[in-house]
């Protein structure tokens, strides 16, 4: 109990002092917002570090909570901070054995959306990618299956980027009614 | 007893006999036994099982009889939002329901799509399914849908056809 306090007040926490150790080429940002460490990495070494923070014996983030993704394209400030990458796809990590969570976001350029799946990593991931992939658009390289999970198979375009009517470009009304009960 | 109101208007004789018509008596036990199959898909199924559990207890108007075949039921209950991927299976579940059957369309979602305007959700079943009773309400409260159910054994009684057949044999 009194090492893990000790982790909590220190000036830095310990995921940082090893990813600077390790992978100082592949952070281009760190935070802290409410007790969970963000850190911002570079897409081409992304598998490197979540591979190191989930195979590190000290850090073992063992448990992938959350793959999603962000559309900054309407948030001028967070443009600009990554080069003008629209896109942020952010993976949510827990250590049971830390007891700690940690985020890791990844910018993503929209003339490039793709990014490495980490479903050898975690094979949970595959339905997160999948529903990011569904929403977003980003392509995640190496994913065994990537197809819509929510939204029809048929479906054209990805409704949780900002540029998507809110009221759609009228599926509403025109659905297709036999495809999905095939 | 209910069989007085079957021979409602018609002549009882000594006896045991009683004179009706055909469609009296056969409406008197649909309209007692009304079996629904549940289309919950939100929030308003909530409400719905709270109706069905033994504060509301919908089995005193003879509803208590849920089908999640719709081949054996003849009210459907539209509770929760329907996407678009999930209209294609509302409207083959009502096409599998055997005539007469009746809908009703639960809450704001089911009925216009309450405040989810948004690119996947129905603004409204009654596009694509016939619906008999819409009940407002975000979620309606139990006696609600009771009253629903008063309203569409009341149709029945009536001898109106529902929304989506033409006439009831
Ligand atoms: S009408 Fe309200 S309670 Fe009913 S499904 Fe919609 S949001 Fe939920």
């Amino acid at each position: 109990m009194n090492e893990e306090k000790e982790v909590e007040e220190q000036p830095k926490p310990i995921v940082l002092e090893k990813l600077e150790e390790h992978h100082a080429d592949a952070l281009l940002a760190q935070d802290e917002t409410r007790g969970t460490v963000v850190v911002v990495v570079r897409k081409e070494q992304v598998y490197a570090v979540l591979e190191y923070l989930k195979t590190d014996s000290e850090l073992a983030y063992t448990f992938l909570v959350d793959v999603t993704a962000v559309d900054n394209s309407r948030m001028e400030s967070e443009l600009m901070q990554f080069d003008y990458a629209r896109f942020m796809v952010v993976y949510q990590l827990y250590s049971y054995q830390g007891q700690c969570r940690l985020r890791v976001k990844v910018p993503v350029h929209e003339n490039d959306l793709s990014i490495p799946s980490v479903t050898a990593l975690w094979k949970g991931a595959n339905w997160l990618e999948r529903e990011t992939y569904d929403m977003f658009g980003i392509n995640f390289e190496g994913h065994p299956d990537l197809r819509r999970i929510l939204m029809p198979d048929d479906f054209e375009g990805h409704p949780l980027q900002k540029d998507y009517p809110l009221r759609g470009r009228g599926e509403r009304e025109s659905f297709n009614f036999d495809k999905q009960n095939a | 007893m209910g069989l007085d109101f079957v021979g409602q208007g018609v002549g009882e004789t000594d006896g045991n006999i009683i004179t009706t018509t055909i469609d009296k008596v056969v409406n008197w036990g649909r309209k007692n036994s009304l079996w629904p199959m549940p289309f919950g898909t939100a929030c308003c199924a909530i409400e719905m099982m709270a109706t069905l559990a033994s504060k509301f207890d919908l089995s005193r108007f003879g509803s208590e009889a849920i089908r999640f075949s719709p081949r054996q039921s003849d009210l459907l209950i539209v509770s929760g939002r329907i996407s678009i991927k999930m209209m294609p299976v509302l409207k083959r579940i009502y096409d599998q329901m055997p005539d007469p059957k009746w809908v009703i369309s639960m809450g704001a979602c089911a009925s216009c799509g309450g405040v989810f305007d948004t690119y996947t959700l129905i603004q409204g079943v009654d596009q694509f399914i016939p619906v008999d009773v819409y009940i407002p309400g975000c979620p309606p409260r139990p006696e609600d849908l009771i009253d629903a159910v008063l309203q569409v054994q009341q149709k029945i009684t009536s001898g109106a056809s529902p929304k989506g057949v033409e006439t009831v044999v």
